[in-house]
């Protein structure tokens, strides 16, 4: 048989693997599913756990590591990631309030130095990774080591007092609490909610995003277009470190303490989130919305398991046990999509 | 072919040294308009440290090039490009996540709306995309959505010829365009070739497969051990065992 147009092999893109190619197109419908999921067998169990009171708390927890997560979804479509966040996480609010106390600036300029810190933090971690080309994850670990070694000496492992916050315009811009009815919410959510979307947008509509995904998904072939990854994974290295500072210090100012300490082992738990939500460890691939539902999973989770009466101290299990659920599904899909080529 | 016309291309005594390697020994090579050249040798015998240097992605280490007589200094892929001088490399010239329309566009993208919003002008992309696919005969039922890591070996290439074709590259460097992929498949590449130099590109063309090669080619270019030893030999006159012969260095000359 000779085929008229040679180009053409048969396409089976019009075939109807139809669930399967939704799936895979759109890897945030499994942790979708797994959410309600949750929420369902969590209210069977115990109905507080859809109380006004309980979703506000839950929530104001969720966007702290929220926030970090969003800017790691961003590096990781580009094929890094950051260790380092949790401890920047704990690190920026000490280097906020330090000023403040003891230096006397005001509130407003101490909140930009942190975040210029944080920026510069990333700075380095993009140029290591970048120029002398040494992988993310032993780069971001030594500054994990550093940053949290320096919040410590600064502070000499004590936390720095924070109380005089309240009367501050920057404390209520960034935590001030209002009410929905009576749900009780932090002006974090808005930050969080709004944060979302611009990365959404940034990710799937902007030149950037393209750049961002081209960078994760075949570096080559995007330097071969005059695409500069390198600037790019520095960039979003600068953001995941800004990201992780503003998150440090909304939780620092909510909680009336800077804990050099605060933050261990955020960084991994970060990664699970993005991961869960369907963005590709391997880069290329990243979904915002597949990041919001893999946050909520994993807070909602540590909250429900509490209130169904699981002892608190089983949590990892559970997260762990999802995480290898969701990691084994997007392989299965992956493996099936390309055997499908 | 006037003999006053400047070339599209020339490379002249063209030195390259890796450390003590000399890769490129005083390298010259004339590219027409129009013209498909074959680019052959063995493994290792300089064909992609020259084809790098004529892309920019690896500095030289003496010489000369000239574009249209223009002598160009080509420090990077983007001083390539913007001569005009496209390169698809096998397997990497693509996005295997991203779309044919994204693909397409990558590094040129368009845009729309004020700039600090950075907004991709997605609609027109693929609207293009669209059209150029359906021009160059690429199967109607793929919409210019379809991530490119589901399309098949030949697919990929002709989107990247195409591409190149796009954006009025004046010479499109193909480096194994042929690899790996089927009989049909390498028939509509080699169609797609001869269509680019129809429309008035010029193409160096670098496969193994001498066979595919003579089907396409204007002129042949042998290089051995980092000097180019023949560079006049038309799949007219020369027989593929002359060719293998000079590529092997078996020949008596």
């Amino acid at each position: 048989m000779t085929e008229p147009s040679p180009t053409l092999a048969p396409p089976e893109h019009a075939s109807g693997a139809g669930f399967t190619r939704t799936l895979i197109n759109k890897p945030e419908v499994g942790p979708l599913v797994l959410l309600v999921v949750m929420l369902v067998v969590f209210t069977a169990i115990n109905p507080a756990f859809i109380s006004i009171t309980n979703i506000g708390n839950a929530l104001t927890f969720t966007v702290e590591l929220g926030l970090i997560a969003l800017a790691m979804t961003l590096l990781m479509t580009a094929g890094e990631f950051d260790l380092s966040v949790g401890s920047v996480f704990g690190f920026a609010p000490v280097v906020m309030w330090t000023l403040f106390n003891e230096a006397a600036l005001p509130l407003s300029v101490a909140f930009l130095v942190a975040i210029l810190v944080a920026l510069l933090i990333g700075l380095i971690n993009g140029l290591f990774v970048t120029r002398m080309r040494i992988p993310s994850f032993l780069v971001t670990l030594g500054m994990l080591l550093v940053v949290r070694g320096t919040a410590l000496w600064l502070t000499d492992g004590f936390p720095q007092r924070t109380w005089k916050a309240d009367d501050q315009w920057l404390s209520g811009v960034l935590v001030g609490e209002f009410h929905v009815g009576s749900l009780r919410l932090y002006m974090s959510l808005i930050w969080f909610i709004l944060l979302a979307v611009m990365f959404h947008y940034i990710l799937t509509r902007t030149r950037f995003g393209n750049w961002i995904q081209a960078t994760g998904g075949n570096p080559i072939a995007a330097r071969n277009r005059g695409v500069p990854t390198g600037r790019v994974k520095t960039i979003l290295f600068m953001l995941s470190a800004a990201m992780a500072a503003f998150a440090g210090i909304i939780s620092s100012i909510r909680v009336s303490a800077a804990n050099p300490n605060s933050g261990t082992g955020y960084e991994l738990e970060v990664i699970a989130m993005v991961v869960i939500g369907g963005t590709a460890l391997a880069g290329g691939r990243g979904t915002i919305i597949g990041t919001v539902l893999g946050v909520l999973i994993l807070r909602l989770m540590r909250n429900g398991i509490v209130l169904i009466g699981v002892p608190g101290l089983a949590y990892n299990i559970f997260i762990g046990a999802i995480i290898l659920g969701m990691m084994a599904l997007h392989a299965a899909l992956e493996r099936r999509h390309n055997a499908g080529d | 072919m006037a003999e006053t016309e400047a070339p599209l291309v020339e490379m002249r005594n063209i030195q390259k040294y890796y450390g003590r390697v000399h890769a490129l020994r005083d390298v010259n090579l004339r590219i027409k308009r129009g013209e498909i050249v074959g680019l052959l040798g063995d493994n290792g015998a300089g064909k992609s440290t020259l084809i790098k240097v004529l892309s920019g992605a690896v500095p030289y280490t003496s010489g000369q090039i000239f574009i249209n007589g223009q002598e160009v200094n080509l420090r990077s892929t983007n001083d390539a490009i913007a001569a005009g001088i496209e390169t698809i490399y096998q397997d990497s010239a693509l996005i295997p996540q991203l779309s044919i329309a994204r693909n397409l566009f990558l590094g040129r993208e368009l845009r729309k709306g004020p700039g600090f919003m950075d907004r991709l002008d997605l609609d027109r992309m693929n609207e293009v995309a669209a059209s150029l696919l359906k021009r160059v005969g690429i199967s109607k039922k793929i919409p210019p959505t379809t991530a490119i890591g589901s399309l098949s070996g030949g697919e990929r290439q002709a989107v990247a010829i195409a591409r190149a074709m796009y954006f009025d590259s004046d010479l499109i460097i193909l480096d194994e365009p042929t690899n790996n992929l089927g009989v049909a498949e390498t028939q509509g590449v080699l169609r797609f070739v001869r269509e680019a130099r129809d429309t008035g590109h010029s193409c160096i063309f670098i496969a193994h497969n001498i066979h595919h090669v003579f089907q396409v080619v204007d002129r042949m270019v042998v290089m051995r051990r980092g000097a180019v030893v023949a560079d006049d030999l038309s799949p007219r006159t020369s027989s593929i065992q002359d060719v293998e012969d000079i590529i092997t260095g078996e020949h008596a000359a």
